[in-house]
């Protein structure tokens, strides 16, 4: 009878334990000026904040211990994310290697791979990007155009990535490029990559965002090496690779908790015996969020026990960035007020005002990121067996 | 799903593959007693109204019984089934005396706390609309002789009854509560500290859990059609901006079951007011927009009485405005949350885990 499998899940108690130390680190942080809570969600980067948190290991939690992990439950890893992203803390360096290129890597990786770059994922200091849109490549990622081709001990990677957030600062970006066929030959033919940032041949430039932040960036490949053992899956299976990639990148938290902080001050503003619009209108967003939480734990249960749960994520991510979106439109109708631009990107204050102003101008980007909204009811549309 | 909970679904669906047809579903919305019908009685002889987590001594969970509440909801069947078992479940918590057969739930908080005890007139007494089918007495929250909180079964006795329906063909009847008025007498109660609340809360998560039911209905319903019907040379499933609506039926049907499973798993041992409300108020939001887009999605052919989806539309539609609708248990939300301050938001939602 049902379509989807949202499983209940029950958070082992290790779980309670390891959210109280969460919210103790973060809540210690936060008092000793190491963060400003941000709305966004993994926009704000701090490269010594990322560093604590690995030596915290609460990175790469479920990898096995020889690569850096410690063999904890994806259930753990949940608890932990969620936190993090409760707290407003600023993730944006580990974020990407952590929720999906690491993953990608262990299940797909060479021996090498493994080796020299989870150990440093778990430890919060390697960052990675991902190039998958290209000038001619949107929504329509099938018919990437960039090319590798095959020379001794390797590829030479040729082409154009945009979109690429974080590329500026992250050590690799894992490429979704052609090896073999033509852009009209669809899914066959792609490979994805393991692209170290500092090989020769690489140019990083940055795409500034409509409030004038640099998260974007266009990177162009000339001629780029790339060993042989730093591909994924192998050759000719790309396209597998991104949508199994995918139900790791869409399925999380932080799908749904980008508008968090800015509830969080409404609450505050609305004060203590609000009128009965704002209760109303305030508690509705409640209502969507506790229950939002309830599907992400349980694609999170999922995981752990080995699906790829890609229609379920596609369902919370919709879901999701709508309530994102949705929280600074409801919350500007009962609490007006005139929004801030944030006084610089990089030290966003937590005022109502400015994170208003930053949720304004950010969340267009909420349901573009990760597959946009449109892409993601056609999959829905596809698990209901109608494509 | 356990082997009990998969057996008592089997018995449901054959009962009313063999006692529910259109035209009973017809005759039904036009009478004044469901639980004089064979369906009813066959629910009954089935052991499906005494059922365990709810007073009953089988291997049965308040999960497996609100997991039968959800397929007769997806059933459509025009018995108060939900109401007996909520209310035998709840009676069951708190060790009130109950008889066999249905029962009443009062549909909404009463104006003023109802009396249960000591009245001097009539004037003194509350207006109530309960949902039982017709018949039985009614369970109802007021204060005792001693003022104290109670849980009680109200026998109606020969009050006047005013009969109206809602918008699913399903009897409400509101009357004057004012014992011993009527020849009205508490048949049994229990001192229970806020009473009024959790009776309330377990009737939203009765209707929070069936328009569960009636959602899971609605989609198959869609699924069904969109695969059926031809336009423009293609079965209409095959538009992207139709199957972009089944997928938003599709997630918010996906959503109502989330909610309520939460709501189920919190209350297992009585029912759990924060986790009923994001429930009743996330289901409320789903029912509306689930059963916009089925009639969007069929068409004039959803808008006839000859076809059968309305029998589920028509239930999302009444069952959302039944045991407070979405605005109160946001607005229940929205007080209790900013009562904790914006700071406590997240150690509130993450309070059960």
């Amino acid at each position: 009878m049902s379509h989807f499998n949202f499983e209940p899940v029950t958070l082992p108690p290790e779980a309670a334990r390891l959210r109280t130390a969460v919210r103790a680190f973060c809540a210690e942080e936060r008092a000793n000026g190491g963060f400003k809570p941000a709305v966004g969600a993994m926009v704000e980067a701090d490269e010594a904040f990322s560093a604590k948190c690995g030596a915290r290991g609460l990175l790469g939690m479920t990898w096995p211990r020889e690569y850096g992990g410690q063999e904890r439950s994806s259930l753990e890893r949940y608890v932990v994310v969620e936190e993090l992203l409760a707290a407003g803390a600023p993730v944006m360096c580990h974020w990407v290697a952590e929720r999906q290129s690491g993953p990608q890597i262990l299940r797909h990786g060479s021996e090498r791979a493994k080796r020299e770059i989870l150990p440093r994922i778990a430890a919060g200091q390697c960052y990675f990007a991902i190039g998958m849109s290209e000038p001619d490549t949107g929504s329509d990622l099938a018919s990437v155009r960039s090319r590798a081709h095959k020379v001794d001990g390797g590829w030479h990677v040729t082409g154009r990535k945009v979109w690429t957030s974080f590329a500026h600062r992250a050590h690799y970006v894992i490429a979704l490029v052609r090896t073999s066929g033509t852009p009209e030959q669809r899914h066959h033919g792609l490979t994805q990559l393991i692209i170290d940032m500092k090989t020769p041949g690489i140019e990083v430039r940055p795409i500034y965002n409509v409030y004038g932040g640099h998260d974007f960036n266009e990177v162009t490949f000339d001629d780029v090496f790339v060993p042989e053992d730093m591909s994924i899956g192998g050759e000719g299976r790309g396209w597998e690779m991104v949508v199994g990639e995918l139900a790791f990148e869409r399925s999380g938290p932080d799908r749904f908790m980008s508008s968090f902080p800015l509830l969080v001050e409404a609450f505050n503003e609305a004060g203590p015996d609000p009128d009965r619009h704002t209760a109303v209108e305030l508690g509705r967003l409640v209502a969507h969020l506790s229950t939002l939480r309830r599907m992400s734990s349980s694609i999170a249960g999922l995981l752990q026990s080995g699906h790829s749960p890609v229609t379920e994520a596609a369902v919370v991510k919709d879901l999701g960035t709508t309530f994102e979106q949705e929280t600074p439109e409801v919350v500007r109708r009962v609490l007006p007020v005139m929004p801030n631009m944030p006084a610089s990107h990089g030290a966003p204050d937590a005022d109502y005002a400015t994170l208003q102003g930053l949720s304004q101008m950010q969340c267009v980007s909420y349901s573009l990121r990760g597959g946009t909204r449109e892409i993601l009811r056609g999959m829905i549309a596809r698990g209901l067996g109608l494509r | 799903m356990s082997d009990m909970r998969e057996e008592m679904l089997r018995t449901l669906d054959r009962i009313v593959e063999e006692n529910l047809t259109t035209a009973i579903r017809e005759t039904g919305e036009a009478g004044t007693d469901a639980v004089s019908t064979p369906l009813w009685s066959a629910l009954n002889e089935a052991g499906l109204l005494a059922i365990a987590g709810t007073g009953g001594d089988a291997d049965v969970s308040f999960a497996d019984a609100m997991a039968l509440v959800r397929r007769a909801a997806y059933h459509a069947i025009p018995v108060p089934l939900g109401e007996a078992i909520i209310g035998r479940w709840l009676a069951t918590q708190t060790g009130l005396e109950l008889p066999d057969g249905a029962m009443g739930l009062c549909l909404a908080l009463p104006t003023q706390s109802i009396r249960l005890a000591g009245l001097a007139s009539r004037q003194d007494g509350s207006i109530v609309t309960v949902a039982r089918g017709g018949h039985g007495p009614v369970l109802l929250a007021g204060a005792g002789a001693s003022r104290h909180d109670q849980l009680a079964l109200l026998d109606v006795g020969a009050a006047s009854v005013t009969l109206t329906r809602n918008i699913a063909g399903e009897l409400r009847e509101t009357f004057l509560v004012a014992p011993p008025h009527a020849g009205q007498k508490v048949l049994s109660a229990v001192d229970l500290p806020g009473a009024e609340t959790d009776l309330f809360a377990a009737g939203a998560l009765l209707r929070a859990v069936q328009m569960a039911g009636a959602l899971d209905r609605t989609l198959e319903h869609c699924l069904v059609w969109v695969n059926d019907r031809v336009q423009f040379g293609r079965q209409i499933g095959k538009f992207q901006a139709i199957q972009h609506q089944m997928a938003i039926l599709a997630s918010e049907t996906a959503a109502a079951t989330a909610a309520v499973d939460q709501a189920i798993e919190a209350s297992g041992d009585g029912p759990d007011f924060l986790t009923i409300a994001v429930a009743k108020a996330r289901v409320g939001e789903a029912a509306g927009k689930g059963a916009n887009i089925a009639h969007a999605v069929f068409g004039a052919m959803g808008f006839t009485r000859e076809h059968t989806l309305h029998f589920s539309t028509r239930r999302l539609w009444a069952w959302r405005n039944e045991f407070g609708g979405e605005a109160h248990w946001q607005g229940e939300l929205g007080r209790l949350f900013a009562a904790r301050g914006g700071n406590r938001l997240w150690e509130t939602l993450t309070t059960r885990g």
